[in-house]
């Protein structure tokens, strides 16, 4: 009988080591959750860089474990937590903006500058978010972390709410990723509500060829104008326009191409897992989690009206000729480049020759450029 | 195997005070079960039993120290005392209950923070306070030692063994001054001249933002429209630059192909150019002749490699001449 309560009283011990013993409902809900984002990404190709390492992150950080065993992302000293200060400290936006810089082509931009205004309009998402999370009673630096969502922007969602609210920093990230996967279904709605057949049929006139000189000097005076204004944005704005110039110079390709190819995969690893894996159950599941997912859902949807808004305002202004097809309003928002590609698509559905694609490539990154300066702002105003 | 079971229930209900494993335990004594239901009894209140068990102790930290306390603040006794803070510095709930704090590092166990009080469980982020009054018999936040003569304070993991933080009290430490971490949880230890017991250390600085933007814009409106300027102003400033800047370039690429047709008008679209372009490729397409089943044997380059290398090799691979 020794022996068999011997062998209990191991098997009770070893019991307490597993995952089985520590899992909640909350957990079990979670990875739910994680499998469903995998799904999204296999089977409907939404956001798959993003939502797979999300969703696989979600699966590892919601393995319930015995304290102690320093494998849970908060603990400190475990290899999830080395790997979550990248994440805490806002290491891992600028790298991404970095790349994103040495991979972004902003010729549309250039040719066309009157488009950045719109990038700048589609921002209203982030403050009207900002206004009705006031109006949900959240404090004014959780407010503007919940709305930098309306940003459309991951890495500035995450950056702007590792420094203004950490705690919210997990489901801030997770209700970004997730509209922006969703960009292709919350948008085209709401661009044909706005617009009519007349103008959705607007044809806008080719780009023009963009010299050499002119792509070498957007980095350059873009980064000064927009750090000598808000020095706060520079983390991220220094390193997209850092990025842009190895690009441009054209002397640096090897540089250029490890910014935009490996550097930056390896940073969407890092930063998609840790953030997966940062949503345990236990700090997760909250009602103010399921407040953040409404706001940011409230936000995209006011991005994407104040987009296509300003477009019809502002061909009020312009000359016949020189207007502005308002199906690329909706591009303001800086999901690059999910919603450029949703111009395209509803503006071939009305005319299947007009191509709307690079027009709408202009307001698309002058929106990275619009998020990350609001994010400066705030940064500035609350830190 | 019913009785193992049933011994088995009962150091669960020992350890764990659970009302439904010591039904279950009575259910045992008198029930005779199959022995896969046991198990799977047993299993299933593991399950609930360890499901409340997991917090993270190692992200516990000595957060504030007062050493003399003449004026501060006074316990619930009504009595003035050293106290010693500690702060949850992870984003779950920690039960610090099991614990040891100690002021010798020989001895770690010195005293024991008693397990089983509801309010030793420290919410996310949250601080604890621990009077250093050495009479532990007024609760468990009463510590059985006092800071007067002490220079290092520890916080003890519930083995008795692993350290989770400990700190060097500096000397002379002035009365009714705390010592702590600038920003709660951070490396950087200071004196402060205010303390903050049960508070972020760093609470004036952290939320001065917010107060003033709670008192002065509470609907946001301010902000909105000060932000949306911001970034408005920095987006023109560029659309003007390179609005400027792409009319010079298209100033100078006309001057250029002025230079180059002699001034003919109409040559200078890019469009026109291509067009040109293309229909001389047409044109050299149609001269060229038309052959079906061509075969084309592209030359193979030898890629260098070190591995076949005349400098590095050691023998040269024979190469035949023809």
């Amino acid at each position: 009988m020794d022996i068999l309560q011997f062998l209990g009283s191991n098997l009770q011990q070893f019991l307490s080591y597993t995952a089985f013993s520590h899992m909640t409902f909350g957990h079990i809900m979670m990875i739910l959750v994680g499998l469903f984002f995998i799904y999204l990404a296999i089977k409907y190709e939404f956001e798959p860089m993003l939502l797979i390492p999300i969703g696989f992150g979600i699966l590892v950080g919601n393995i319930a474990f015995k304290d102690g065993l320093q494998v849970g992302i908060y603990e400190e000293g475990s290899v999830l937590n080395y790997l979550y200060f990248g994440v805490l400290k806002g290491v891992y936006p600028p790298l991404i903006f970095l790349g994103i810089g040495a991979m972004t082509d902003f010729s549309a931009l250039i040719s066309n500058p009157k488009l950045m205004l719109i990038g700048a309009a589609a921002q209203m998402g982030i403050f009207g978010a900002y206004i009705v999370a006031l109006f949900f009673g959240f404090p004014p630096n959780e407010a503007a972390a919940i709305g930098i969502i309306g940003g459309a922007d991951g890495p500035t969602a995450i950056f702007l709410s590792s420094r203004l609210a950490p705690h919210l920093m997990g489901a801030v990230a997770i209700s970004a990723y997730s509209y922006m996967a969703l960009v292709p279904v919350i948008q085209p709605p709401i661009m044909r509500l706005l617009t009519t057949r007349r103008e959705r049929l607007i044809r806008m006139k080719p780009p023009r060829a963009v010299s050499h000189l002119e792509k070498v000097l957007f980095p350059i005076i873009g980064m000064l104008l927009t750090c000598l204004i808000v020095p706060s944005g520079l983390p991220l704005l220094g390193m997209l326009f850092f990025g842009n110039l190895l690009k441009e110079s054209g002397v640096t390709r090897r540089l250029a191409e490890t910014a935009r190819g490996p550097m930056i995969d390896i940073v969407t690893i890092l930063i998609g897992l840790t953030v997966g894996a940062s949503t345990q159950a236990s700090t997760f599941l909250s009602t103010t989690s399921i407040k953040i997912f409404a706001l940011g859902a409230a936000s995209f949807i006011v991005a994407t009206v104040a987009g296509v808004g300003f477009v019809k305002i502002f061909n009020l202004l312009l000359k016949e000729g020189n207007k502005i097809n308002p199906l690329i309003g909706n591009s303001g928002v800086s999901a690059v480049p999910d919603s450029a590609r949703v111009s395209q698509i509803v503006g071939l559905e009305y005319d299947k020759t007009n191509h709307l694609l690079m027009h709408a490539m202009g307001p698309n990154v002058a929106g990275v450029i619009g998020s990350a300066v609001a994010a400066g702002v705030l940064l500035g105003f609350f830190s | 195997m019913n009785r193992l079971a049933a011994d088995m229930l009962n150091r669960l209900s020992f350890l764990f005070n659970n009302s439904a494993v010591k039904t279950l335990n009575r259910i045992c004594q008198h029930i005779t079960m199959k022995k896969t239901a046991i198990i799977l009894s047993v299993f299933l209140l593991e399950l609930g039993a360890y499901s409340a068990s997991a917090q993270p102790v190692n992200a516990l930290k000595i957060n504030e120290i007062v050493v003399h306390n003449e004026d501060g603040l006074m316990d619930d006794w009504g009595k003035r005392s050293g106290w010693v803070e500690i702060f949850n510095s992870s984003y779950a709930t920690v039960n610090i209950g099991g614990c040891y704090l100690t002021t010798d590092v020989s001895q770690p166990k010195m005293y024991p923070i008693p397990k089983g009080d509801v309010l030793t469980v420290i919410a996310p982020r949250q601080h604890t306070l621990f009077w250093a009054d050495g009479k532990p018999l007024r609760g468990t936040f009463h510590v059985n030692f006092t800071l007067d003569s002490v220079k290092y304070i520890a916080l003890f993991s519930t083995d008795g063994r692993t350290l989770i933080d400990s700190v060097a009290t500096p000397q002379n430490m002035p009365v009714d001054k705390s010592y702590g971490r600038i920003i709660d949880g951070s490396s950087t230890w200071a004196i402060f001249e205010k303390t903050t017991p049960s508070t972020n250390n760093a609470l004036l600085d952290s939320n001065a933002a917010n107060q003033r933007f709670e008192k002065y814009d509470p609907i946001g409106t301010a902000m909105t429209i000060t932000a949306m300027s911001v970034v408005f102003i920095v987006l023109i400033l560029l659309y003007l630059f390179f609005r400027a800047l792409g009319k010079t370039a298209t100033r100078m690429s006309a001057a250029k192909v002025e230079v180059t047709t002699g001034g003919a008008k109409g040559a200078a679209s890019g469009e026109m150019y291509a067009a040109i372009a293309f229909a001389m490729h047409q044109y050299q397409v149609d001269l060229s002749i038309v052959e079906s089943n061509v075969l084309t044997i592209n030359k193979v380059a030898k890629a260098y490699s070190p591995w076949s290398s005349k400098i590095y090799g050691l023998r040269q691979a024979p190469d035949r001449k023809k």
